[in-house]
């Protein structure tokens, strides 16, 4: 997994799996990345193959701790592949997250 | 008067339907795709039917038996391979016996309903989900006890259940036994098939549901294939195992484990920090009791139940506090 932080923009790279065995290492990571003034959180998902509950649960969680810190932050999911896409329009996700496909 | 029905084997662009049992068995509307065969032979007055089947012999033939069930004799007959018709005829009507409906209905391969094959069912699963929905107006006959349609467009299955609050789009069909949550939105153009179970707040639409499927509250299930955990979106043929049980799971098979109560209290916390869609706080209550009766014989493996009630949707985007 690659964070990068580039002023008030987090980004979040190269995640291959968000499931219960890394769920929560990947959700204090980021949490700890976030900078004071932030403004945009991007997480690519292009490399990620397998997304369940407990991935989706730290997605959310990473939300929430990013309006903390600014309530008007962006929140976006890059190129989820189809299957992954599949389980955001499953549960809804496209309420709460901005995904985007380039 | 004798035919023969070819069952089909293999169908790559519908492999996903083939997953849970053969596409002979598959259900359409709660009646299987041979049974609309055989009916269809009985009305043409066949008294003697050979069926071919090249994949999962056993439960093709537990199905159809010896055919007393339907007034005729059946013989289930097992092929190595899916010939074309054609070339069964050679092999099983070798003489111009006189006794057999007439070609090309002599020999018929299910990949279509009776009457039908100007729409092959298994072409596509946008194929298979249009098929359907065409026969869903047309698949209420009288041997369909209990079978009522209970407004124009809306059909209910014997024993099934709709809660309070539930809302039905026509068209829409639920099969024997399906139960509908309180505040779930089911339809247009959708079916749930025998035994299906969705929970509140669920919604489903353009879809159709497998038999003993359990669709898990707070879950949208849209152009989709949906049977067990496997979801297939039949627009863009994305097919899927959906991981998390509790989301999209089969209700016939027995994985109710403390791996499963863990998960359960994973579900709680991952509730707890969803969003929303109402104004009321999100309340989680411990039950100590069963899903359902339809899921009775099942409590035993279960020690307690979580419930997650949500107050109304305004499916807005919540504040800072409300999260």
């Amino acid at each position: 997994m690659k964070i990068q932080c580039q002023e008030d923009k987090l980004t979040v790279s190269e995640v291959v799996t968000l499931g219960a065995a890394n769920s929560t290492t990947f959700q204090e990571k980021v949490r700890a990345a976030m900078p004071a003034s932030l403004n945009a959180v991007e997480i690519d998902l292009s490399q990620t193959n397998m997304v369940d509950s407990c991935g989706l649960g730290a997605l959310l969680a990473l939300y929430k701790a990013a309006r903390v810190h600014n309530s008007k932050v962006t929140f976006r999911l890059l190129n989820p592949n189809p299957l992954v896409r599949q389980l955001f329009e499953l549960t809804q996700m496209y309420r709460f997250f901005e995904i985007v496909k380039h | 008067m004798k035919a023969l029905l070819i069952c089909p084997a293999e169908r790559p662009d519908v492999r996903a339907l083939a997953e849970f049992v053969p596409l002979a068995n598959l259900p359409l509307l709660g009646k299987s795709l041979i049974e609309y065969w055989l009916e269809d032979l009985v009305v043409r007055r066949v008294k003697h039917v050979f069926v071919l089947v090249a994949d999962r012999f056993d439960e093709v033939r537990a199905l159809v038996g010896d055919g007393t069930r339907w007034g005729l004799r059946a013989e289930v007959l097992l092929e190595s391979s899916e010939l074309s018709p054609d070339e069964f005829r050679v092999k099983y009507r070798a003489s111009d016996e006189p006794d057999w409906l007439p070609s090309p209905d002599d020999i018929v391969v299910m990949d279509h309903l009776p009457g039908l094959p100007q729409q092959p069912l298994f072409a596509s699963y946008a194929a298979w989900f249009a098929a359907l929905l065409e026969r869903m107006s047309r698949a209420s006959t009288p041997d369909r006890i209990g079978l009522r349609e209970i407004r124009p467009g809306v059909w209910m299955g014997l024993h099934a259940r709709v809660s309070p609050g539930a809302e039905l789009r026509a068209p829409c069909w639920l099969g024997e036994n399906a139960y509908v949550g309180p505040d779930a939105v089911i339809g247009p153009r959708t079916i749930l098939e025998d035994r299906v179970f969705v929970e509140g707040g669920a919604e489903i639409a353009d879809s159709i549901v497998g038999p003993e499927t359990f669709v898990g509250a707070l879950t949208r299930i849209k152009d989709s294939l949906a049977w067990g955990n496997r979801l297939v979106n039949w627009r863009t043929n994305s097919c899927m195992e959906v991981p998390d049980r509790f989301l999209l799971g089969a209700l016939n098979k027995p994985h109710y484990s403390p791996e499963l109560l863990g998960r359960l209290s994973r579900l709680a916390s991952f509730l707890a920090s969803a969003v929303k869609r109402s104004t009321g706080p999100v309340k989680i209550h411990n039950l100590n009791h069963g899903l359902s009766p339809l899921l009775r014989p099942r409590e035993e493996l279960y020690s307690r139940a979580i419930q997650v009630t949500l107050s109304e949707r305004t499916g807005t985007a919540p504040s800072n506090e409300q999260i």
